[in-house]
């Protein structure tokens, strides 16, 4: 399948990240026919588009924006989720670096759709370039008349504020992301009712993340055919594929939604040489990791669904034969670990129980009533936790024991550096003398 | 479920679902984990508390819920129509989801119940055993924290054993209006703690009683006794007119703690921390024989010898006689008191207000308050708006502040509020200020703004006045006036638990039991009636401010007689008092001068006193934890009590009048509460024709204080001096600091600032404390009424309304 | 035997036993013949660490599992200057009373710390009701060479736990240091109160 480039045709024009640069590639011409249509006409259109949420769960975006109750005298807000940090996924910040403009005219759009007056991206608090580009493309904007009072003629204002978090993960939850944005504490809100009923200052809110908004003003530009025409009928569209770990050219490759892995492993000149795939993730840490078997697999919503795994953010993890399934496990519980918010009983204690665990196989003491065990304390997460931060955490280790149960077996004796010495895993090794001064 | 959620079901659909294959009717919006309460079905729960919003955090309630594709909180999720829940009874999805979430509790719980406090009666011990494993799997290093460290003075946070349940930080928040709790960090090392102020919440002790673990402990109660080793009694608070329900838990004759008791129609499940940590002053510091003068000395004397004494000098003073009671007591005291002052005495020479009080407060209260049935908590939690007059609900009755509080959050209840300035309660509530200067009550409510009167139409409205408007003259008129105009009923709320018991039960001059007035003869014949006796006095004796006059006339004329050798008859002989502090007046000096120059003193009261000091027979008397009785809150709702210590050796005041009257060779009067209440329920209210209200007109304006002078503003904080909060240290502790509040442009034409001490004074005395620069009225000083470094009516022998001078201290040393 | 009149041969069985063994213990004038049984239930002991500390920690448990209510404890938080057992909490007041203790021994079981158990002391007898009621003092175990009397700080550096795992083995130097100052300073009072006094 060939690549489709969208929201990513223009990222090596030197000026793509302005108000001119964009105008110049055909931008902020969808505003102008959106803002000459009706509201609903705008939602109607991104529903039959069947653009599917990129944040990783994949819910219709145009029917998420069809729950907001229209006309109920309450202000409505839009909230632009770019608190990008699940590990693995490197889509939004780069979106926001190099194509800012077309997020900022997507807002502008779902703005006019909903009936909104003030729009809110919330960025990750670690990384500054975004947050200043963003800064920088809205006041461009705003020089611009794309923001602010009586846009172009059509009588809306919006206002558009960029804000960012302290870094927590959990804050890319979208009713965590509210509490945030809201300066309260970062945990996920008891759901009824719906932010899309009460969310951002108990009004009803929309939050997409960045690749969906961002992905609207083409889908108005070029009409519903021209979206439906690329992906299948579930899973329509394109999507910004990042693909990472021990492939040749690991990076950004946009093509429509049902490419397989192993298409998309060519563009990105296959895996590292002399070494063979060992596992890969679809989207993101938080999904069941999948085999060579399925690099055929079409990377839709449904089909790796059926595989066993989940599409999420789309970005690609591929590791080779010099990984350590144990590492990668605990690395990633690790990370889940270090971000439960604390609000529920299973996440808050269960990472913390399952980390410590995965940790004594690291060193190669693992107990071998842990390796049972710790599928029954996933399972004590799984469904169980209060938002999905919990699941995601539940769900690395059970399909990682049933492909390679041997290596956590060896790991109850053998710590993993000795089996997989990290330096032949990594990207670019270290120099050995480095490694050698450095332990001494 | 609530009683008030009962009554609304039959307006409200029902919806129907099974619970465990037994169906179940309840109200839409019922959860899941209360609907499974009503068919016997409990599951088990930490974060859950009927009265606070659900959060879902602690998981423990897990049930599996048809069509569902993953177990749900119970205590989240509302019951629609033909939902079919199977809890832990029937679906092991749901035992083995709530056996996961309490392995999980207790992977890092450090398992010392031998030393904690909960231990006993701990949610998270119980349900360990009906959801737990009986071993362990976790064997990773386990969570610790230093242990305990001070949230507050009086509440102890251990964090090892917390489960986050944030039942604690959501209290503070939700109910109370102060969270000075929250979580801080997150995941695994997720804690509850304080910022930079420690967590001095009036209502505070309730996170202790509410945690279902041993995280909140109190330092009051550390390691002081065990539940299965106490004796549990439902009492009612003694502290205030709340009248909260209590249980009293005690052993070895000693109150060792005391909790909030579950009563939906009054405190709901909560509690104030006078209420919960102020009982020690019940075995400090007693009185436990009784004393007789001799010689000009108090010596201690058999009861027989006492009794015969007082018998002997009351044959003499009969109806020259005035009694005096505070209003501490219960309603069959009360009601004992009133009928041993009419029948054995006979005299109408009563009151129990021991208060700055005024002739219009009386009239007032004989026409509106005496034996009526007034507005309910219920009606109060309805209101649409609710105007607050000389009366600081959080500081003078804190469950009627809850309740606001409750009606603010739930369904916007406007709270206007007549006072100097607007205090931090008023601000928790959302209030609104009608800045006003002490003694300028009246001119406010006969012109309030037009949309606060509308307001007030609406209806539903109430308006809620503090004992101290009858310190500003015509306030209580103009209220009752307001009252009428609007439609906004009104009710009176007074500080202290016995006041409105000791009106109902007529220990005040001119009125009878049951608000009847005494000038009225079909009232004075019920009464005679019941009381097996011929004839009452007809016309209405003396109160305070009269007994006390005639006391100083009575002096003068014997002082006058005695210079011209003449017999002088003495208006008052014989003054008895019972649990009265001087220091609770207006004017302390005058009412210490009416005790000295009284030719008897009897005084009743449960520990040595300035009033004690100078009677000449001292009775001790029971405390509440030594009788029963009966308290009538501010709605006029009887809140009977138990006797905590049984086997105590105390009388009651009701019993110590009835040996007196047996003394006196008079008829027997009834002695026990039982056949006390009997009498009162057997005269019931009044039903006949009431006085007319007062129609005192608002003063003139007064003037403002210039940089000298301002207008006293003063009422008492819920934690202060107040005796019955003596021994108790850690509640002391979180006393609000004594400031005087005076507004930026009194403070600048004295040229201080915030902080700096400031003197305010009068012709008694004075009172210095730090300046609070407050957003009020220029020429007006707050001070707190009984707190420490600030007691009003002992430095300056004046109340509210009164001009004081204002200076710097430093001025004075200069001058002198 | 059979001329004897009746009356005389009921003293021949007197006479005849006068010269057999006796069976008489002369207790408590001699000490018991029979030392009890080792499980026997005698009177209770409060047993110690092995630096002195106590071990008990003033649950109750002991008092609730008791079918005769004949314990009475109230426990006390242990603070900086005053500590008597490791840990926040101890007994500050344990009482036995002994007219009523059965010697079930259902107290020992319910005791967490194995502070409470029982020695083969038997003879708990005397003639007022108030002396058969132990106090804390009369129950506690007697110190041997390696302990010092509490109050006293733990063993520096070591926790709670590390004494319940046997890991203090006896007072160290600090802590005799420690209680000899204490004791000093007790006596300086003493003299100074009786000279106050006389």
């Amino acid at each position: 399948m060939a690549l489709t480039p969208v929201i990513t045709a223009h990222w090596d024009e030197p000026d793509c990240f302005t108000v001119d640069g964009y105008k110049k590639v055909g931008g902020y011409r969808a505003i102008k026919k959106a803002l000459k249509m009706d509201p609903d006409d705008v939602i109607n259109i991104i529903k039959d588009s069947g653009l599917r949420g990129r944040g990783g769960a994949g819910f219709p975006t145009g029917m998420k924006w069809s729950f907001v109750p229209q006309n109920d005298g309450h202000p409505h807000y839009l909230t632009v989720n770019g608190d990008e940090s699940e590990p693995g996924a490197c889509k939004d910040i780069p979106i926001m670096m190099a194509n800012p403009q077309a997020l900022i005219e997507g807002i502008i759009i779902t703005c006019w759709a909903i009936r909104a007056e003030h729009a809110f991206v919330y960025i990750r608090g670690e990384v500054p370039e975004p947050i200043r580009r963003m800064h920088a493309a809205v006041a461009d904007a705003e020089a611009h008349g794309f923001l602010g009072e009586n846009i172009l003629g059509s009588g809306m204002n919006l206002k558009l504020t960029v804000t960012s978090g302290a870094g927590a993960y959990i804050c890319g939850e979208e009713t965590a992301l509210l509490d945030s944005l809201e300066g309260r504490r970062g945990q996920p809100r008891l759901k009824p009712p719906f932010p899309a009923v009460a969310g951002l200052y108990s009004a009803p809110t929309v939050i997409n993340n960045v690749e969906t908004i961002t992905s609207v003003p083409y889908i108005i530009e070029n009409g519903v055919s021209w979206y439906r025409s690329m992906g299948t009928d579930k899973s329509p569209g394109f999507k910004v594929w990042a693909v990472s770990g021990h492939v040749n050219r690991p990076g950004i490759y946009e093509a429509p939604l049902g490419i397989t892995m192993g298409e998309l492993l060519d563009y990105a000149g296959g895996i590292r040489d002399g070494h063979e795939l060992k596992f890969w993730l679809p989207g993101g840490s938080s999904v069941p990791l999948l085999l060579q078997d399925h690099l055929d697999t079409p990377m839709t919503y449904e089909d790796i669904a059926a595989a066993g795994s989940m599409l999420g953010t789309g970005t690609p993890m591929l590791f080779d034969d010099t990984t350590s399934v144990v590492k990668a496990i605990t690395r990633w519980l690790e990370f889940y670990k270090h971000e439960s918010c604390g609000k529920c009983t299973p996440c808050r204690e269960g990472t913390a129980w399952i980390t410590g665990s995965l940790e004594r196989f690291q060193e190669g003491v693992g107990r071998s009533e842990d390796i049972e065990g710790l599928v029954e304390l996933s399972n004590h997460i799984l469904g169980r936790s209060f938002c999905a931060l919990g699941d995601a955490a539940a769900t690395p280790y059970e399909p990682a024991l049933k492909a390679f149960r041997s290596e956590f077996e060896a790991a109850r004796h053998q710590p993993v550096d000795e089996a997989f010495p990290p330096a032949a895993t990594m990207i670019i090794p270290p120099e050995t003398a480095n490694l050698a001064g450095a332990a001494t | 479920m609530t009683a008030q959620a009962e009554g609304e079901a039959a307006d409200t659909d029902l919806v129907h679902a099974f619970i465990d294959g037994q169906p179940v009717s309840v109200p839409k919006g019922t959860l899941i984990i209360r609907a499974a309460e009503q068919v016997g079905v409990e599951i088990p729960r930490f974060c859950d508390h009927p009265l606070l919003d659900p959060v879902a955090a602690c998981r423990q309630c897990l049930v599996e819920v048809e069509g569902m594709p993953k177990p749900q909180p119970a205590c989240a999720l509302y019951v629609s129509e033909d939902m079919k829940v199977k809890t832990q009874d029937t679906s092991t999805e749901a035992e083995v989801a709530q056996k996961g979430v309490m392995e999980f509790l207790l992977a890092n719980h450090p398992l010392d119940c031998p030393v904690c406090d909960k231990g006993g009666e701990c949610p998270l011990q119980n349900q360990a055993m009906t959801a737990g494993r009986t071993t362990s799997r976790y064997t990773l290093p386990k969570r610790t924290f230093p242990k305990p460290i001070n949230v507050s003075a009086q509440v102890l946070l251990d964090r090892e054993r917390c489960v986050n349940c944030q039942r604690c930080t959501r209290f503070a928040d939700e109910i109370a209006g102060d969270p000075l709790i929250d979580l801080m960090e997150r995941g695994a090392e997720q804690q509850i703690g304080i910022g930079e102020e420690p967590f001095d919440s009036y209502f505070s002790g309730n996170t202790i009683q509410i945690c279902p673990v041993g995280a909140l402990t109190s330092a009051d109660y550390r390691f002081k006794a065990r539940p299965f080793d106490l004796v549990s009694v439902p009492t009612t608070c003694e502290h205030c007119a709340s009248g909260c329900a209590t249980r009293t838990d005690w052993r070895h004759e000693s109150v060792e703690r005391r909790y909030a008791w579950e009563d939906p129609a009054v405190n709901e499940d909560w509690n104030c921390d006078k209420g919960r940590f102020a009982f020690k002053y019940l075995s400090e510091n007693r009185l436990t024989t009784p004393l007789v003068r001799e010689d000009g000395q108090l010596r201690k004397a058999s009861w027989p010898e006492a009794l015969r004494i007082v018998a002997a000098r009351l044959a003499q003073a009969g109806s020259r006689s005035a009694v005096v009671t505070g209003g501490r007591l219960s309603l069959e005291d009360a009601y004992a008191y009133g009928r041993f002052a009419r029948t054995d005495l006979g005299t109408d020479n009563i009151d129990f207000r021991t208060r700055p009080t005024s002739q219009e407060e009386q009239d007032f209260l004989a026409s509106r308050v005496a034996g009526t049935a007034g507005p309910t908590y219920a009606d109060l939690e309805a209101a649409p708006t609710v105007l607050l007059v000389g009366f600081e609900p959080e500081e003078e009755s804190p469950i009627v502040y809850l309740r606001l509080r409750k009606a603010v959050r739930k369904h916007g209840m406007r709270v206007f509020s007549i006072a100097p300035f607007a205090s931090e309660g008023l601000e928790k509530l959302s209030g609104e200020l009608l800045a006003t200067v002490p003694g300028s009550e009246a001119a406010t409510l006969r012109s309030l703004p037009d949309d606060v009167a509308k307001e007030l139409r609406a209806d539903g409205a109430m308006i809620l006045v503090g004992e101290r408007l009858a310190q500003s003259q015509g306030g209580l008129s103009a209220a009752v006036a307001l009252s009428e105009q609007t439609g906004a009923s009104l009710a009176w709320i007074p500080r202290r638990a016995g006041e409105r018991g000791s009106l109902d039960a007529g220990a005040i001059s001119g009125l009878l039991p049951g608000g009847r007035p005494i000038t009225d003869a079909a009232a004075r014949q019920e009464v005679a009636k019941v009381w097996g006796i011929e004839a009452l006095p007809e016309t209405p004796g003396l109160n305070l401010a009269g007994i006390i006059a005639a006391i100083a006339a009575d002096e003068a004329g014997a002082a006058a007689a005695e210079d011209s050798e003449e017999e002088y008859e003495r208006s008052i002989e014989a003054l008895i008092l019972a649990g009265v502090d001087v220091s609770d007046v207006a004017e302390p000096a005058a009412l210490q001068r009416a005790i000295d120059d009284a030719p008897f003193v009897v005084a009743l009261d449960i520990r040595p006193t300035e009033v004690t000091a100078a009677a000449d027979v001292v009775f001790p008397v029971a405390t509440v934890a030594e009788k029963s009785g009966t308290f009538v809150d501010w709605e006029g709702r009887r809140r009977p009590f138990a006797i905590t210590f049984p086997e105590t050796q105390m009388f009651s005041d009701a019993t110590v009048l009835s040996l007196i009257a047996d003394n006196l060779d008079h008829d027997p009067a009834p002695r026990n509460v039982p056949a006390l209440r009997a009498e009162i329920e057997a005269l019931g209210a009044w039903a006949g024709e009431r006085p007319d209200v007062p129609q005192v007109p608002a003063p003139p304006a007064s003037p403002a204080g210039d940089n000298q002078t301002a207008v006293l503003a003063t009422w008492r904080l819920l934690l202060d001096l107040g005796v019955t909060q003596e021994g108790a240290p850690y509640l002391a502790a979180t006393r609000r600091p004594s400031v005087a509040r005076i507004s930026a442009a009194t403070a600048a034409g004295l040229g201080i600032g915030e902080g700096d001490p400031v003197r305010v004074g009068s012709q008694t005395g004075s009172i210095t404390l730090p300046v609070a620069v407050t957003e009020m009225p220029d020429g007006i000083v707050w001070v707190p009424t009984n707190s420490p470094d600030s007691r009003v009516t002992e430095s300056l022998g004046v109340g509210a309304g009164a001009t004081v001078s204002l200076s710097r201290p430093t001025d004075l040393t200069e001058g002198a | 035997m059979a001329d004897l009149p009746p009356a005389l041969s009921g003293f021949w069985v007197t006479f005849r036993t006068m010269f057999q063994k006796v069976v008489t213990e002369q207790y408590p004038e001699q000490a018991a013949k029979y030392p009890p049984k080792p499980r026997f239930h005698g009177r209770h002991q409060l047993n110690r660490h092995p630096d002195g500390l106590e071990k008990c920690v003033g649950c109750e448990l002991c008092a609730w599992a008791c079918p005769a209510d004949a314990i009475y404890v109230q426990g006390a938080a242990n603070v900086e200057g005053d500590r008597h057992s490791p840990g926040e909490r101890y007994g500050r007041v344990y009482q036995i009373n002994y007219l009523r203790c059965i010697f079930c021994a259902m107290c020992i079981e319910a005791c967490p710390t194995r502070a409470l158990t029982m020695t083969h002391e038997f003879d708990l007898a005397d003639h007022s009701r108030e002396v058969l009621i132990y106090e804390k003092d009369q129950l506690l175990a007697p110190l041997t060479e390696n302990m010092v009397a509490p109050p006293h700080a733990m063993v520096a550096g070591t926790t709670e736990k590390d004494y319940y795992e046997g890991k203090v083995t006896g007072a160290t130097t600090e802590q005799r240091e420690e209680v000899a100052h204490r004791e000093e300073a007790e006596e300086a009072d003493e003299v100074v109160d009786a000279e106050a006094s006389s």
